[in-house]
């Protein structure tokens, strides 16, 4: 049985978590480090996926007044806040290798098996829906990312919900809202779950990790060793963390199609129907969709879901939504497919009415600085 | 049923699977194969070096995200970035829908083409090396 190591943290700030889940990445790759896991909690951060628009997904003046540090993964996915509630999981392994995972194509949903092992002993059924979720009963617990590095090693990372204060959230990230009341709250809190809420008991996040350590051993067959990280590894991480995740041009990296956003309202014969997208070039990037018509909550975060890095193409929009719609026929009857392409369409032509005026005048509103990272 | 991997003859092929083709005007065109796009899903967002700058064979070029993965570009020659692709940068989707032609990422000045084109594969050996280059994703899951 193969042995991989394992590192437990608490409490890191956001430019060390990141810079010590690269280092390992990095050295599992040239074979330098062996596999490793890292299960561990960051001090209250908010951190933004790799190609995001930083002033597009977290609300800065909020972060800066209060005093939560905000940065960029080197994973894809979206914006997610992490603190003493939010078990951060990284496994660095190398790319290649004759081990058993090597051979998966799904990498992502492969790497989550240690996270749904080890919740099903706690009788929680935990789902991979691609791309990069795991949800329960069709609520998003955890966030899913996966980067290569230049050494051929995969960087795994998880965000898994033991609890969330929603409304804390939905302060830090840029939200749709007007406004962020009860019914924006409960909306949000309809389509995610946490394992505090799943769980028949409290359960405190030392546990939730012990059952996540165990998972990942039986879902891949290896034996863990407590370890800590190497005098090496530890002056490597402090170098990157210096040269990269404490550097602004990283963090507030501009990227080269700018996002921009789109809304649109438009009467539906259920209700008023609210879309608000965010487009960069013609992917949609993220939806929300909202409204007074009456629908189940897991059937508008499926619509959201589908429609993310989505073509904003009319026909492609169409066969997509044709089949989110052949799931849930019953429950979106309220909302009908016509009106919401209707909606998305005009939404995404007047954010592509933005995106044509800031590329004529790239000295806008805002400033994205430039950045020395690839 | 096994998945085909198309791979275009006239080209040179490295083992990141990017293709390099050289053009009339002997600049060198620079895209990603098929089977190394099967192993990153459908791509969300490239970034791509600037017009006018240099790159290095074997150096990181550019960034992207895909479905699966977050990662590099490697630049497989060296040269001078004199093109571009902006539909690609709009529309990354485009790289899995038609990689060898309208999908295609940046134009080189090469440097050094008759070198680096050595390093390559092409021509009679391809099929030998797609063969095996399948099988090695068949069993290593990643390609590149």
């Amino acid at each position: 049985m193969n042995t991989w190591r394992y590192i437990e943290n608490n409490d890191v700030t956001a430019s060390a978590g990141l810079a010590a889940d690269e280092v390992l990445a990095n050295r599992a790759g040239t074979g330098i480090s062996q596999p490793t896991l890292r299960l561990y909690t960051y001090q209250p951060c908010a951190l933004v996926g790799r190609f995001q628009t930083i002033e597009n997904e977290l609300n800065l003046d909020y972060c800066v007044k209060n005093k939560i540090p905000v940065n960029r993964r080197p994973t894809g996915g979206g914006a997610i806040i992490m603190g003493e509630n939010q078990l951060g999981v990284a496994l660095a392994i190398p790319g290649k290798s004759d081990e058993t995972y090597a051979s998966v194509r799904e990498r992502m949903a492969q790497f989550s098996q240690g996270i749904i092992s080890g919740l099903a002993t706690l009788g929680i059924n935990v789902e991979f829906r691609r791309k990069n979720d795991l949800e329960v009963n069709g609520k998003k617990i955890a966030g899913l990312g996966l980067h290569k590095t230049a050494t051929g090693g995969l960087l795994f990372h998880a965000s898994l919900l033991v609890d969330l204060d929603v409304a804390y959230m939905l302060n830090v990230l840029q939200t749709p809202f007007e406004k962020i009341s009860d019914k924006e709250i409960s909306s949000v809190a309809e389509r995610t779950t946490t394992i505090q809420r799943e769980n028949l008991n409290p359960i405190t996040l030392n546990k939730v990790r012990r059952t996540v350590l165990n998972g990942y051993k039986t879902a891949f067959g290896v034996n863990m060793e407590l370890s800590d990280f190497s005098h090496e590894e530890m002056d490597e991480i402090r170098q990157l963390e210096k040269d990269k995740y404490m550097d602004s041009g990283w963090i507030f990296q501009s990227t080269d199609v700018t996002d921009a956003v789109g809304k649109s309202i438009i009467k539906t014969d259920g209700g008023l129907l609210d879309i608000h997208i965010v487009l960069a070039g013609r992917m949609i990037k993220s939806a929300y969709i909202g409204g007074d018509f009456f629908t189940s909550e897991h059937a508008i975060a499926d619509l959201e879901q589908s429609l993310r890095w989505h073509s904003s193409q009319d026909k492609s929009l169409t066969e997509t939504l044709t089949q989110v719609y052949e799931r849930w026929s019953g429950d979106l009857a309220n909302l009908p497919m016509e009106s919401l392409i209707k909606g998305l369409m005009s939404a995404i032509q007047k954010a592509e009415i933005m995106a044509r005026k800031h590329s004529s005048d790239p000295y806008g509103c805002f400033v994205t600085p430039g950045s020395a990272h690839a | 049923m096994k998945k085909q991997f198309d791979f275009k003859p006239d080209r040179f092929y490295n083992s990141n699977h990017l293709w390099s083709k050289q053009e009339d005007d002997g600049r060198i065109t620079i895209g990603m194969d098929e089977l190394g796009l099967d192993s990153l899903g459908e791509m969300a967002y490239l970034s791509l070096p600037a017009v006018g700058s240099p790159v290095e064979m074997g150096k990181v070029m550019g960034s992207m995200e895909a479905a699966k993965m977050t990662g590099e570009l490697f630049a497989p020659i060296s040269g001078i970035v004199v093109e571009k692709n902006d539909a690609v940068l709009q529309n990354p989707l485009l790289v899995n829908e038609d990689p060898f032609d309208k999908g295609w990422l940046i134009k080189i000045e090469p440097a050094n083409w008759a070198d680096e084109s050595a390093a390559m594969v092409s021509g009679d050996a391809l099929p030998d090396w797609m063969k095996s280059e399948i099988e090695r994703f068949e069993t290593q899951g990643i390609a590149g």
